[in-house]
């Protein structure tokens, strides 16, 4: 068989491992609640071992595994159901998702400019890492108006998520708040989908302020994305 | 077997959903639209949705599914970092502290200042039913 043969066959069979690997990590942290069986930590680490260890080639690898990543687009149209379904909550406390939201966004690219220019990163990275703390469909668009990676940005918003996951909990241990709203927001804005499956263990209502804080602050960040590439350069 | 049969609605309104979005990025692109076509189209789908025009029930299984299976879309991404090796063996604890510090930055803050909003709107809310409630009793 030719080379070209053998890569087409080889990146179907990528595809079928990524799906494979996602299913498999979903039922072990399904059976077994474990933070290394969480699929968001689990999967990319058992795939990119095993691109390394097989030394496939990543454009190879992402020939098929593109259309994966093309279902992220569909998805950022899905959050509209949400929204729509929690509009009561947004009716009854505006002010507060609204202050979620910006507190977010403006933490969440302003902190890793600031710390990105405390460490001395090379642009590429520090472009990358802006858009972290929000979703991922909604980080990869706002990190092309940034100059970043789309690659590098969903490595960040994960990297980002298990530090969320794993710090969650201890965080909301230390800070002295009260209202179930600040828990949800926090959790929401910090670490995205992560964040708020974690929102969602410790009660209904920190779920869907977790989820309103997040989408909304998605859709924020791509909106305003333009202007602050332009600021920060 | 009905498990597969089950999920033929859900594929119907993932595509549904999928189209809405082509059709917003094909626009967005055609008219240079500052606004990505994804936040157009949920602008859209939102604006459909809350007008009435349209019932979230037709689509909600399919927006469900493809939320719930978000990560299995960006983990091809994520692998790329096979590609950035000798990035990450320079840079990457710089990276780790960066997102670590950054994350702990944006819980604290937004935890502090939506607390203190809520309180501040609660107090508000309660003032502004009390007041109706004597406005109309008087």
């Amino acid at each position: 068989m030719n080379d070209i043969g053998m890569n087409q066959w080889l990146a179907a069979a990528c595809l079928l491992l990524t799906v494979a690997v996602y299913a498999c990590a979903r039922w072990l942290y399904a059976r077994h609640r474990a933070i290394w069986f969480a699929p968001l930590l689990f999967a990319p680490v058992v795939l990119v071992g095993i691109v390394l260890a097989t030394g496939i080639p990543y454009p190879v690898y992402m020939a098929d595994a593109r259309w994966l990543m093309w279902m992220l687009g569909p998805t950022t149209v899905a959050f509209a159901i949400p929204i729509h379904d929690q509009r009561a909550v947004i009716r009854r406390n505006p002010v507060t998702i609204a202050a979620g939201v910006v507190a977010g966004v403006v933490l969440g690219v302003g902190s890793s400019w600031l710390l990105a220019r405390a460490f001395h990163l090379p642009p590429e990275l520090a472009h990358s890492l802006l858009p972290r703390s929000v979703s991922t469909p909604f980080a990869v668009t706002a990190t092309d108006a940034f100059g970043g990676s789309r690659e590098l940005t969903s490595l960040f918003v994960v990297v980002t998520g298990v530090f969320g996951m794993m710090t969650g909990e201890l965080v909301l241990r230390v800070l002295p708040m009260r209202s179930r709203m600040a828990r949800g927001a926090m959790l929401g804005a910090a670490s995205h989908g992560a964040g708020t499956a974690k929102a969602r263990e410790l009660g209904e209502e920190e779920g869907v302020v977790a989820s309103l804080t997040m989408t909304l602050a998605g859709i924020t960040l791509v909106l305003v994305a333009p202007l602050l590439a332009g600021w920060l350069g | 077997m009905s498990r597969a049969i089950r999920f033929v609605p859900t594929l119907f309104q993932v595509c549904l959903l999928a189209a809405f979005w082509l059709g917003a990025d094909a626009l967005a692109r055609a008219v240079g639209s500052p606004v990505p076509g994804g936040v157009l189209a949920l602008a859209a789908l939102l604006a459909l949705l809350l007008l009435g025009w349209l019932d979230a029930n037709r689509l909600r299984r399919g927006a469900e599914w493809l939320m719930a299976e978000m990560l299995l879309f960006f983990i091809p991404p994520v692998v790329a970092v096979v590609q950035f090796q000798a990035l990450f063996r320079s840079e990457g604890l710089k990276l780790l502290a960066v997102i670590g510090l950054g994350t702990l930055c944006v819980m604290a803050g937004t935890a502090l200042v939506v607390d203190r909003v809520f309180r501040w709107e609660h107090r508000r809310r309660i003032r502004g039913i009390a007041r109706r409630r004597r406005e109309s009793l008087a």
